[in-house]
């Protein structure tokens, strides 16, 4: 052993302690130094989270007719991105055989944007099992053959404003959905009751967490919450009812587009309107339309690209997705004329039964030194003699209250603006409160509210550079309903319940309640949706001649001017009391090029001694309230009539829902082991009697010989 | 001692370092124990018998301690005299695994033996005998390489170095690196020859992987490129070539200190980790026994370098040094790579833990190389 080796054998020591210590720190780094972090990565690492989505509540009428449904249908789905860009036409061609689609119609699918961009894209439905097992022997990657439960609309575009419907999740607040546990490809209510009560529609999805190794197995099951189905929603509408009132409006439309208008000499075009029926004891709305209208299955299943846009971007038939019962803003014309009446009253400036001289026109005063625009003509600028208030309220008086909203300007109390408070009393200019999404509030216009238009936007409301200030022709403007007064119809069939129950202002109710339909509490009433008063109006004494006037609205001796349509009415039997508008809408119709023609409106409540129901039509550019509202209102008086008949009291009859029964082979119905997942009421929680086996005779199940030992 | 020796001075039995194998075989039982730890509960998945891979390894480290026991009883100067008839003979075995042997994962590496329950791998076997030819070699020459001499050293090691790259097995060729590095330091190879050939082998190996990017024809395998790329990347393709990486660092880590307990660990029993029994049978030591567990093992370990070390020093001729510090540098590079690589301190390749890993040829080269240093050590008062 010479001096040179055992030298270099110590320095091979020095790099075998070296190489050690180098694995010893970096051990110490990994196991105890970051060994937080580690953990967090390794549990991440097993566990696999499955979410099941939850079946959708459904959403019914008030007696039980289901309007909004979950169908099963067998679902192809294709994940684009498992591919490479060229990879997806050897796939779609192999599906266009098996689907027997055409591949062009199978991309057009794939690129539809109703789902999340993400999300797995449905290129075929309604597959039955035959079909879905044809698609998934092919085991092509990223396809999936599956049973999906689909929303579907039994009733069509009955109520489809109301009811709504579902689509992609949108794509602002797909984080917000999907922090909330939803799936990249479920639907979410984008518009009616399937909008605003998606958190209980939607129910809890179920989740599964799942330790996996690393190829994929299942080791154990760590936790599993099954997926609890959404909440029943009951509306407060009749579907009947409904059916009946979407089609009067529609055919009242229709026969507006056949009349003549004396303006222009052209047909009405009539583009579309909207009515309401109301219970005004307890503030349940039983029917709400709006025209023109959609079946929202459309919207789920899809339709070819024409229809689509002949229904959804037509421009002359504008705004079919919006619910103009509750989103339609309309001067309301004539029918305001009663909370001008009621606001004269307040404020001690109308003597009921004062005559008054209809000219057929009203000339401001020379004590009040007008200036500017002095002289205000009726409608069609016919004298109508001497009227007192309820004279000037059957036979709408324009003179009357130009002269009314003359001389509330001109009086120096806070009461200058009685008409605008009464209206706000009565809850007009703000949202009535409807279980509705996207609910507009209209505007009742004053000094302020005038300013704040002007100001903020000149070129719309004062292209000419008219004052700012409110003036003596706002006010008269604003007493018959015109100007910047705009009101939805939801609110004005509102006021005139509020107005013939007595002065209770309901918040309207269009959903009656929430019911349960998981497994602990099935059917079990969450919530109860009940009359919701949002204040008692005090009325003026001389109301009672407000409402004498209403009631004479369909009589011909009294000239109301809505004799003709009622004509032949069982005026008798149950009564109308109600008030026609006209009113002048704005603007240039954009397809048509020419002055827009009038809004004609109808309010009534029935019967008008006992008032129980308040129905409120207004159609868009369709000529005269009434001569083309008036009828509709008719139609649907009558059904309300009918459907008080249908459902004598007590008005309120529950309908038990169908149990969600679940899907049990077979063979296996009845087994013990299944019976606590079957609720009550399906078939197949029953016990199924197992007879002709060796040695059971009775075929319970249980050996004869067993049972006779037991016994 | 109760076995029945001649109490005689220069017995060989008497010198023979019993701690050395003692420690060679607590590491490779632990070793079959981990084994277990790694396989059971996917062969209990699998509806096979738990114990499948612990028992076979079991009965390798018995075969091995058999090898170990032969290796030990003849005197290691036969093997100085037979070395280059043995070195041509396995060179005739890895020529001829090129041709017979099984593919697996891409590389003929095997042969697959009829009847028998394992492979051969002759590479591994290739191994010793490099380290006895290279020891008679370079004992030949004193100690004292010339640049001629030293050329003969090299082409020793250099030729079954390729004939190993070609199956392609750049886990092993590079033990070859490590072992022709420590022996020629010791044998006495002036530092410019470690200069020169260091910087010679930097340049090939820079050649070899960019033999396409030069326009030439790609010679290592793209998943070899990869795995090198994830090592200096560990974020590139975390579900291919990452992913060992990865999962090996997390579940060492998530050993902590006193690690997750015997059967215990997450990624171990739910078999995250590729190739854990054989390449990766650290990390199961590393996550159920945390950091004094695998700090208890590598001094085990460490213990058995020190006693080879502590031979190579005592031997009493050259050839018993020499073959000990080939032994040395064998088990400190596969030591230091294996656990290195599972540590994420050096890239993966395909090399076993010695004594621990499963496999045949692993464990049998593992203790006959042992039984050789034991051999040395025991032998170490007889007359030259």
């Amino acid at each position: 052993m010479n001096e040179r080796l055992s030298s270099r054998l110590t320095f091979m020591g020095f790099v075998i302690v070296g190489l050690f210590s180098a694995l010893f720190i970096r051990l110490w780094y990994l196991q105890v130094l970051t060994y937080e972090e580690s953990t967090v990565e390794a549990r991440a690492n097993q566990i696999e989270v499955v979410v099941t989505p939850p079946t959708r509540g459904r959403i019914l009428d008030r007696h039980g007719v289901v309007m909004a449904d979950n169908v099963r249908t067998g679902v192809v789905t294709v994940d684009k991105s498992r591919y490479a860009p060229g990879e997806l036409d050897m796939v779609l061609s192999e599906l266009s055989a098996v689907l027997d689609i055409d591949v062009a119609t199978l991309r057009s699918r794939l690129d539809d944007n109703q789902s999340h961009p993400l999300a797995a894209k449905v290129v075929a439905t309604d597959l039955d099992e035959e079909g879905l097992l044809r698609v998934s022997e092919r085991s092509l990657p990223g396809v999936t053959a599956q049973w999906q439960m689909r929303r579907t609309y039994p009733l069509n575009e009955v109520g489809a404003h109301v009811v709504g419907y579902v689509g992609a999740l949108p794509a602002s607040e797909a984080s917000r959905f999907l922090d909330d546990g939803y799936l990249l490809a479920e639907r979410v209510g984008r518009a009616g009751v399937e909008n605003l009560f998606e958190p209980f529609l939607h129910g809890t999805p179920g989740i599964t967490q799942l330790e996996v190794d690393s190829q994929g197995r299942v080791h154990r099951i760590i936790d599993a919450v099954p997926a609890e189905p959404g909440q029943d929603i009951v509306l407060t509408i009749d579907s009947q009812l409904q059916a009946a009132t979407e089609s009067y409006l529609r055919q009242g439309l229709l026969a507006a587009r056949k009349t003549v208008s004396d303006d222009s000499g052209f047909f009405y075009p009539a583009i579309g309107g909207a009515a309401v029926v109301m219970d005004l004891r307890n503030g349940d709305v039983l029917a709400m339309a709006s025209h023109p209208t959609y079946d929202p299955n459309w919207l789920v299943e899809g339709i070819a690209g024409e229809v689509y846009r002949s229904v959804f971007e037509n421009d002359l038939f504008p705004g079919v997705l919006n619910n103009r019962a509750v989103q339609g803003l309309y001067a309301p014309g004539s029918t305001f004329k009663t909370v001008t009446a009621l606001g004269g009253l307040e404020a001690g400036l109308i003597s009921p039964r004062a005559a008054f001289y209809d000219l057929g026109y009203y000339t401001i005063p020379e004590k009040y030194n007008c200036s500017g625009r002095c002289t205000f003509y009726n409608a069609d600028r016919l004298a109508l003699g001497v009227v007192d208030l309820s004279g000037a309220m059957t036979r709408s008086s324009d003179a009357y209250f130009y002269r009314v909203g003359n001389e509330l300007w001109h009086l120096p109390t806070e009461d200058r603006f009685a008409i605008q408070n009464m209206a706000r009393q009565l809850g007009f200019g703000r949202q009535t409160g409807i279980q509705l999404p996207f609910e507009k509030g209209g505007r009742i216009p004053d000094d302020e509210v005038k300013r704040t238009l002007f100001e903020s936007n000149p070129e719309a409301y004062n292209p000419y550079g008219d004052p700012v200030i409110w003036l003596p022709g706002d006010n008269i403007n604003t007493a018959i309903g015109q100007g910047l007064v705009v009101v939805t119809p939801m609110q004005l069939a509102n006021a005139y319940a509020a107005l013939a129950n007595g002065g209770t202002l309901f918040a309207p109710n269009i959903v009656d309640r929430r019911v349960s339909r998981s497994a602990e509490n099935f059917g079990e009433v969450l919530q109860e949706y009940e009359a919701r008063i949002m204040r008692t109006v005090e009325f003026p004494p001389g109301t009672s001649v407000v409402v004498e006037g209403l009631n004479g609205i369909t009589s011909f001796t009294r000239r109301g001017t809505a004799w003709k349509a009622f004509q032949g009415y069982a005026q008798d039997e149950y009564c109308v009391a109600g008030k026609t508008g006209t009113s002048q809408a704005d603007g240039i119709n954009p397809v048509l090029q020419r002055k827009k023609e009038d809004t004609a409106l109808f309010v009534a409540w029935a019967p008008c001694y006992d008032p129980r129901y308040v129905v409120a039509v207004v159609m868009e550019e369709a000529g005269f309230g009434g001569e083309a509202a008036a009828p509709v209102a008719r139609q649907i008086i009558e059904a309300v009539r009918a459907y008080e008949q249908r459902w004598p009291e007590p008005q309120i009859a529950f309908v038990a829902p169908r149990p969600e029964c679940p899907e049990i082979p077979e063979a296996l119905r009845g087994d013990p082991a299944f019976l606590s997942f079957v609720p009550e009421g399906c078939p197949w929680g029953i016990p199924i009697p197992r007879a002709n086996r060796e040695g059971d005779a009775d075929g319970d199940g249980v050996p004869d010989d067993e049972q006779e030992a037991g016994d | 001692m109760g076995l029945p020796v001649r109490k005689e001075l220069r017995s060989p039995l008497r010198y023979t370092d019993y701690s050395l194998a003692g420690a060679a075989v607590a590491v490779a039982l632990i070793g079959v124990a981990m084994n277990y730890a790694a396989t059971w509960r996917q062969l209990e998945f699998d509806g096979g018998d738990p114990a499948f891979f612990a028992k076979r390894q079991a009965v390798f480290v018995g075969l091995g301690v058999i090898a170990m026991i032969g290796a030990a009883a003849v005197d290691y100067r036969f093997f100085r005299d037979f070395a280059s008839q043995g070195y041509l003979i396995v060179l005739g075995f890895l020529v001829a695994v090129l041709f017979v042997g099984a593919e697996k994962n891409g590389a003929r590496s095997w042969f697959e033996l009829p009847g028998l329950a394992f492979q051969l791998q002759p590479s591994e076997f290739a191994k010793v005998a490099v380290v006895l030819s290279l020891a008679a070699f370079v004992a030949n020459h004193e100690g004292h390489l010339k640049t001629d001499a030293l050329i003969n050293a090299l082409l020793l090691v250099v030729v079954p170095m390729v004939l190993i790259f070609l199956q392609p097995d750049i886990g092993t060729m590079l033990v070859f690196v490590a072992i022709a590095m420590g022996m020629l330091l010791v044998a006495g190879a002036q530092i410019r020859h470690i200069v020169f050939t260091t910087t010679l082998g930097i340049v090939a190996i820079l050649v070899v992987f960019g033999s396409d990017d030069l326009g030439g024809p790609k010679l290592i395998r793209q998943n070899q490129e990869n795995r090198l790329t994830a090592f200096i990347n560990p974020d590139f393709d975390p579900s291919g070539a990452s992913y060992s990486l990865n999962q090996s660092q997390i579940a060492v880590g998530a050993g902590g200190l006193t690690g997750q307990g015997w059967l215990e660990g997450s990624q171990t029993t739910l078999d995250l980790i590729p190739e854990q029994e054989t390449d990766f049978i650290f990390t199961a030591l590393a996550e159920e026994f945390g950091f004094l567990g695998s700090t208890a093992v590598l001094l085990l370990y460490g213990y058995i370098l020190f006693r080879i070390w502590r031979i190579a020093a005592t031997a009493r001729d050259l050839f018993g040094t020499f073959v000990c510090v080939g032994m040395l540098s064998m088990f400190l590079f596969q030591l230091f790579q294996n656990v290195g690589m599972t540590v994420g301190i050096m890239p993966i390749t395909g090399i076993t833990l010695p004594f621990m890993s499963h496999g045949g040829s692993s464990a049998l080269v593992a203790f006959a190389s042992i039984g050789v240093v034991l051999n040395v050590g025991s032998r170490r008062h007889m007359p030259v």
